[in-house]
């Protein structure tokens, strides 16, 4: 390959100056004429039958315009066992604030005052909270029992095989059960006797929100034409349209996906959750409709991660080889499936190479908020559990945590769980550069005086999606270059976008500018989910960028006549080297497009189906600081490898892995939606659910590792997902490190890690100045 | 009913908005950040929690910076106020604005806006400051999706822009 003039650069964001100056239009910015807004009556309970509703006075109060329950919804093929479909509760709530009705008015305030006219008579049912009891024989149904869940969209977001599950037996399971992996390789309890050493526990990382800055919002607007229009942060446009047609009956073609800038997603703006309640709002009122969740619906009420226990034991020989793993992961996954075990069981144990292993998912209904995806689905989970697991056995073999990893890591060709062979990924390379980090070098210079210190690793790995993908690249009238997209932009991809397109053309990235296009306009591309924007979308990005270069190519050779395997572009102009033949882009525009021209215009298409996947893998050591008077965590250092198979643009590659190491530090910190007996969220305000601040993260050693991808755009890979994956356990080893303690509950909160030092007579001042009533 | 008492009882609010006076006749039971929003179509600042938790709707308010979700809008009467919009001047970036850009100190944007006024009025009265001290004064600002380094780096780089005289 010729040497590349653009891609591998750190370039900044091409909308950049729109965003620094608040010129960026987010959903809940939009003002239409005539414009009504919406607010929803949520259910008081986790588990109830509506007996009654009665919207009379609300109807009647001045302002409102539209009034809602699930008897307005549209008759169509709804599937009520998940989520997006369940726009109104139809009889039955199964979590507490799901939407009972909602109201479309003048004003905002209007709206919400006529939430209190609706009356509502509930009969409340069992609630099921408890994940692990929900599995129980004998326990309370979180619903009355279901028919088939349809999974066509969780294995849309991740591309696992599954074939190998028997997921066959939790048919005859309790209907709590949504969904259930189950994958053995070897003979589990033969490696266990194999194994000089054991160790086991049960790990509990709690529920987690996405919090996106940008709450939950979208406009619609149902003319008189039948048409359907909807401005909402996506990843996915296409594949809401599809959920949202279906949902309210109405034909594709009459329905245009517009997504809006996306304030943060990590997951939780892929599948439709409020779209087609502020479209059935405008469907009844002929208006167009604003909802915007608060930030207390949006905590409460939106598609978080699942909590996930794992039970988990493993086997290593005293040379320190890896010999047997036997895991089982309960996923809460609140009032609706949300598919998580799908990757997250695979790869729970997929990162090493057990000859025995024994690993299972089961996805349990409860009626509290149904989770969703949060990049790498279950993935902080399982590997907050294998991680420490791993870690304890270098402890007691005395094995150092990198080189025990090395020995032990899946490289191309070894398989997976599901029995196929892991495809070339940088596993190894990681812990390679890892282990060169300056974190890692300068380890034992760590501990000098002061408060307790340690260090701990944790790797990780993300198989990634795939689905087909296209864009148009086009000549503008004076030569300059547009690249058009239906993918949403939810990580900088555009700005890759636009420099793919320019190292193909041969142009500089200032003649070329992408868009994503709406639904109606843009070419088909798949969700922004599963990390695959770049690998599936670029490849058509540069294909359709190849197709217009041959185009210009065919033209500039006709027009210079020279072959067309002597001209070269740069900076926007075909030439013959050594000769004084060229043509410019803007030449060649004029000869495109004026009256009576001679040749067609440059329009190149991409279409890319790419079937392999192209994994993404990561290894990270986190330095912590621990006060033992209060218990409270301080991460002071991280080093974070991972491999991207080519950076694409260094600077947007740099910011997806600082951004999932400091979400995964909040995981491992601060961050976990408390419930309360009745399954209600108990800290639905961010001075509850702390989010990390500039004060609690330090600067992170972000390190990028390239072993290239067989079919990715110059080789790139998954980026997006595997940097979330391992701190929080990381923060654990390094917990363990500083005070030889295990611990076993993510967040590690002060109030946790105080009452663990305390059981362990490891607390400074233990129960003296405080007295017991502190606690 | 409360919104008929509240529509018949309107306050006009005497502001200055990015240089501007903007006389402003409103419901009394708006906040400050809904004026802008609502009344001035000044979208930039953004309601991410409406509980003063976030930072997104980070204004100046006679050169302090605050939550404009937590302030009632009548309390801006006889005020200057600076939004986002008003940070950039004669089509050229704010060094803040630039370094942001430039460094990968952005990357959604729905915080972006209250991370530039936060630091604009900040560098304005700390001309020199440590990366600790910015981390100090960007504290009441969160963002999801950085890790805050390269925020940190954009406004060290700004500082010292500034000092250079890029300022204005």
């Amino acid at each position: 390959m010729t040497e590349l003039k653009v891609v591998g650069k750190p370039l900044p964001r091409i909308e950049g100056p729109e965003k620094v100056t608040g010129q960026t239009v987010y959903a809940a910015d939009m003002q239409l004429p005539g414009m009504l807004h919406a607010k929803v009556l949520r259910c008081p309970y986790p588990h109830a039958l509506i007996k009654r509703i009665d919207t009379s006075k609300a109807k009647a109060y001045p302002g409102v315009v539209a009034v809602v329950t699930a008897e307005d919804l549209p008759p169509a093929d709804r599937d009520p066992s998940v989520r997006p479909h369940a726009v109104l509760v139809e009889g039955e709530a199964i979590f507490e604030g799901q939407a009972v009705a909602a109201v479309a008015a003048e004003t905002a305030y209007i709206a919400e005052e006529a939430l209190d006219l609706i009356e509502v008579e509930y009969e409340e049912l069992p609630a099921v909270l408890d994940p692990e009891e929900a599995i129980k024989p004998g326990s309370p149904f979180t619903r009355r029992p279901l028919e088939e869940i349809d999974l066509s969209e969780i294995e849309g977001h991740v591309t696992v095989d599954i074939s190998a599950a028997d997921d066959a037996e939790a048919h005859r399971r309790s209907p709590n059960i949504s969904n259930r992996l189950h994958f053995v390789r070897g003979n589990v309890e033969k490696g266990f006797e194999e194994a000089d050493i054991i160790v086991e526990g049960r790990f509990d990382s709690k529920m987690a929100h996405q919090a996106y800055l940008e709450p939950q919002a979208c406009v619609a607007h149902y003319d008189a034409t039948g048409k359907l229009t909807i401005w909402t942060p996506t990843q996915g446009q296409f594949h809401q349209r599809n959920d949202i047609a279906r949902i309210l009956g109405l034909p594709h073609e009459k329905i245009n996906l517009v997504g809006t800038e996306v304030g943060g997603g990590f997951g939780a703006k892929v599948a439709p959750l409020i779209q087609p309640l502020t479209a059935l709002l405008s469907m009844k009122s002929g208006r167009p409709v604003k909802l915007v969740l608060t930030r207390r619906e949006d905590l409460m009420n939106s598609v978080p991660a699942p909590r996930g226990i794992v039970q988990a034991k493993i086997g290593a020989t005293k040379d320190g080889r890896l010999t047997a793993f036997k895991g089982r992961v309960i996923f809460d996954s609140g009032a609706f499936p949300a598919g998580t075990p799908v990757g997250a069981t695979m790869m729970m144990a997929a990162c090493y190479k057990f000859d025995h292993l024994d690993v299972e998912g089961i996805e349990v209904l409860t009626n509290k908020c149904g989770a969703g995806a949060y990049r790498a689905p279950g993935m902080p989970e399982v590997t907050f559990a294998i991680e420490q697991l791993v870690d304890e056995v270098c402890r007691q073999g005395g094995f150092d945590p990198i080189e025990l990893r090395k020995k032990n890591v899946c490289r191309e060709g070894d398989l997976m769980p599901n029995g196929r062979p892991w495809p070339k990924i940088g596993l190894y390379e990681c812990l390679e550069a890892l282990e060169q980090s300056e974190l890692w070098q300068t380890r034992h210079q760590a501990k000098n005086g002061g408060k307790p210190r340690g260090i701990g690793v944790a790797i990780g790995a993300w198989p990634g999606g795939m689905q087909p993908a296209s864009a148009m690249v086009k000549m503008n009238e004076n030569g300059t270059i547009k690249v058009v997209v239906g993918s949403n932009d939810i990580s900088g991809v555009n700005t890759s976008f636009n420099m793919i397109a320019a190292e193909e053309l041969g142009v500089p990235m200032h003649m070329v500018t992408t868009i994503t296009a709406d639904t109606d306009t843009a070419p088909y591309a798949g969700l922004a989910a599963g990390s695959k924007t770049l690998y599936s979308g670029g490849k058509a990005v540069q294909a359709a960028a190849q197709d217009a270069r041959r185009q210009i190519i065919a033209i500039a050779s006709r027009e210079l006549d020279a072959n067309p395997e002597d001209l070269v572009i740069e900076d926007g102009v075909v030439f013959v080297p050594g000769t004084d033949k060229s043509i410019s882009f803007q030449r060649i525009a004029g000869l495109t497009m004026g009256f009576g021209s001679r040749y067609a215009p440059v329009v190149g298409r991409g279409g890319e189906v790419i079937r392999n996947q192209a994994p993404g893998t990561t290894a990270q050591a986190v330095e912590v600081e621990v006060d033992p008077e209060t218990g409270n965590v301080t991460v002071t250092r991280v080093a974070a490898a991972q491999d991207v198979g080519k950076a694409i643009n260094r600077l947007s590659i740099i910011g997806q892995l600082e951004g999932g190491v400091t979400q995964c530090l909040g995981m491992g910190l601060t961050e976990e939606m408390i419930f309360d007996e009745r399954g209600r969220m108990r800290n639905p305000v961010f001075l509850d659910y702390r989010l990390l601040t500039a004060l609690d993260v330090p600067r992170i050693e972000a390190i990028i590792v390239e072993v290239p991808s067989p079919e990715g755009p110059f080789g790139a890979r998954i980026a997006g997902e595997p940097s979330i994956i391992a701190a929080s356990a990381a923060i654990a080893n390094a917990l363990r490190d500083a005070t030889g303690l295990r611990f076993y509950e993510a967040p590690m909160t002060p109030e946790r890690v105080l009452r663990r030092l305390r059981e362990a007579g490891k607390a400074v001042r233990q129960p003296v100045a405080l007295g017991e009533a502190a606690l | 009913m409360l919104q008929e008492r509240v529509g018949q009882a309107t306050v006009t609010v005497h502001v200055t908005v990015n240089g501007v006076p903007r006389p402003v006749t409103t419901v009394p039971n708006r906040t400050a950040l809904e004026l802008l929003r609502e009344d001035l179509a000044l979208t930039g600042a953004k309601e991410g929690c409406g509980t003063g938790d976030c930072g997104a709707c980070t204004i100046v308010v006679d050169g302090r910076p605050v939550n404009g979700c937590l302030l009632l809008a009548p309390m801006l009467d006889g005020k200057t106020v600076l939004t986002v919009e008003g940070v950039a001047r004669g089509g050229k970036l704010h060094p803040v604005q630039q370094a942001m850009v430039e460094m990968g100190g952005l990357q959604c944007g729905f915080c972006t806006p209250g991370f530039v006024v936060t630091a604009v009025n900040y560098l304005e009265q700390h001309p020199n400051p440590t990366e600790d001290e910015i981390r100090v004064a960007i504290a009441g600002n969160l963002c999801r999706c950085t890790g805050y380094s390269k925020i940190v780096d954009a406004l060290l780089e700004a500082a010292k822009r500034m000092r250079e005289g890029e300022g204005r």
